[in-house]
């Protein structure tokens, strides 16, 4: 285990019980409001370049009147084993020892080779210089880097928010404890469905969701091995087998 | 040119065998070196001009809207004016600096990001009675605290010292350590570097220089990466990209 001085021995991962998830997309809200990312105008969204570091899929099951929505929030999945980290030329992204992805906005040059090969698609390039109308400007987000046009940017784990925590439980010289760090979509969830942590804690809550029967990852088969993962949804008319299934049902969205 | 080339030629019998070989050289390629070398040159200096760095003259100073003298708030021992004559007060008894305590107007270095530029009321709270009417500065404070009876203005400060982009600089875990750990601690005045553990104000001379003895404020490290990287790799402090690029 490879530990970095200064920051103690954590690795952060959030658990997503998609069972709670509603759909309702605060955390979208959320994550744009705290990460500075820009207005997602009807122009860019048509053009599928719209950014938005959280997403909520929604999958229709079954036909209509027997239909059925489903929800599943998707971020970056911090993968162990990352698709997107051995393809950067200039090592903008790269895996740092509290088990986060990190992306170096100042590094990237912007081949957008590291979209290319994300298979959750949750990398997303700056198109264009951002701008927030006058109203807005004073809400920005001091903690977070603006992305200026021409580089990429992901769900970065609110990395901002894990070091002001560290930093606070280390100026009052005690312990981190579990739960003290949030990300901006947690936060925002009213179900309580994202959830982060230290998986290195055996005791952390997402350390026990893990253990639970209806864990899975996104797309193992690629064997990322993801720190976001997921519990799967119950469903009285279903089988419990549901393994992977969740991302794979309905027909599109 | 040709004049150069007649000298040489002047000159070639006394001329040592190293200049012999070069001289054709300089000449066949002498406008690629020139190209090359103007290049180079032009590269350095917006380089400096970027990233300014207390060589030169590049380091950065600016004229405050009031000319605050830190030498008199911060200092110690007795004042002098700009021709070294001891300065005097109204019963021309010598006056003595302040020897304030950095966090005294810089009050939230030890818990925040920021070190905060204090408030005009804080300046006011000792200024509305202290200082002669006639003082330039002072009058203009006193104008923008609003004890003159007009609307209290805040004063637009400009930064002094500037960080490269992209990075996110907390002061509050460097004064941390560095008040734990006083070895580490640069551009000592005192002897602080042998002392167990210090007052946050002996610490800021690390990046700031010996501020107290500055007319003006200015940049006296170039902060630039590799002095970061550099001091966290001599204290064992982390050295990941997202410590600071966040």
């Amino acid at each position: 285990m490879v530990t970095q001085a200064g920051f103690g021995n954590h690795k952060w991962a959030m658990a997503v019980d998609v069972d709670k998830c509603t759909g309702c997309q605060a955390c979208v809200l959320a994550c744009q409001v705290e990460n500075n990312i820009p207005l997602n105008t009807q122009d860019r969204f048509e053009r599928n370049r719209s950014i938005s570091w959280i997403r909520v899929e929604r999958y229709w099951e079954g036909e209509f009147p027997d239909i059925k929505a489903r929800f599943i929030p998707i971020m970056c999945q911090h993968c162990e084993n990352a698709p997107c980290e051995p393809v950067c030329p200039v090592f903008a992204t790269y895996h740092n020892a509290e088990g986060m992805n990190v992306q170096v906005y100042n590094r990237c040059v912007g081949t957008r080779y590291c979209a290319n090969g994300c298979p959750y698609i949750v990398r997303f390039f700056n198109y264009w210089e951002p701008v927030w109308p006058e109203s807005l400007r004073n809400h920005l987000n001091p903690d977070v880097t603006i992305r200026s046009r021409g580089i990429m940017e992901k769900c970065s784990f609110c990395v901002h928010r894990v070091r002001r925590g560290v930093r606070k439980a280390a100026s009052e010289s005690r312990p981190l404890e579990d739960g003290e760090i949030q990300t901006a979509c947690q936060e925002a969830c009213p179900t309580s469905a994202l959830n982060f942590g230290d998986i290195n804690d055996p005791n952390s809550r997402v350390s026990q969701m893990k253990k639970d029967d209806r864990y899975y990852t996104l797309m193992p088969q690629l064997g990322t091995s993801p720190n976001v993962f997921y519990l799967a949804k119950v469903d009285e008319d279903r089988e419990i087998a549901l393994t992977g299934a969740e991302s794979e049902g309905g027909d599109g969205h | 040119m040709a004049s150069l080339i007649s000298v040489i030629k002047e000159r070639n019998k006394t001329t040592p065998t190293w200049l012999k070989i070069l001289i054709p050289i300089l000449g066949l390629g002498g406008l690629g070196v020139v190209a090359v070398l103007a290049a180079l040159a032009a590269f350095v200096v917006t380089g400096w001009l970027g990233q300014p760095v207390p060589i030169l003259g590049f380091d950065q100073t600016f004229e405050q809207p009031i000319n605050f003298p830190h030498t008199v708030h911060a200092g110690t021992g007795q004042l002098v004016d700009a021709s070294g004559n001891a300065r005097l007060n109204q019963d021309l008894m010598p006056l003595e600096a302040l020897g304030l305590d950095c966090t005294f107007c810089h009050r939230t270095v030890t818990t925040q990001a920021n070190a905060g530029v204090p408030p005009v009321a804080q300046c006011a709270f000792c200024h509305q009675a202290i200082g002669p009417e006639s003082s330039v500065p002072l009058t203009q404070l006193r104008q923008n605290a609003g004890i003159t009876g007009n609307e209290p203005l805040p004063i637009n400060w400009r930064r002094v010292t500037r960080m490269p982009d992209h990075v996110r600089f907390v002061h509050e875990p460097h004064i941390r350590f560095l008040t734990a750990n006083p070895a580490s601690i640069g551009n000592a005045t005192a002897d602080v570097n042998s002392q167990q553990a210090v007052k946050p104000a002996l610490t800021c001379s690390t990046c700031h220089g010996d501020v107290a003895a500055m007319a003006q404020v200015e940049q006296v490290e170039p902060l630039k990466m590799g002095q970061c990287v550099d001091c966290h790799r001599a204290n064992n402090a982390p050295t990941d990209c997202a410590a600071c690029h966040q």
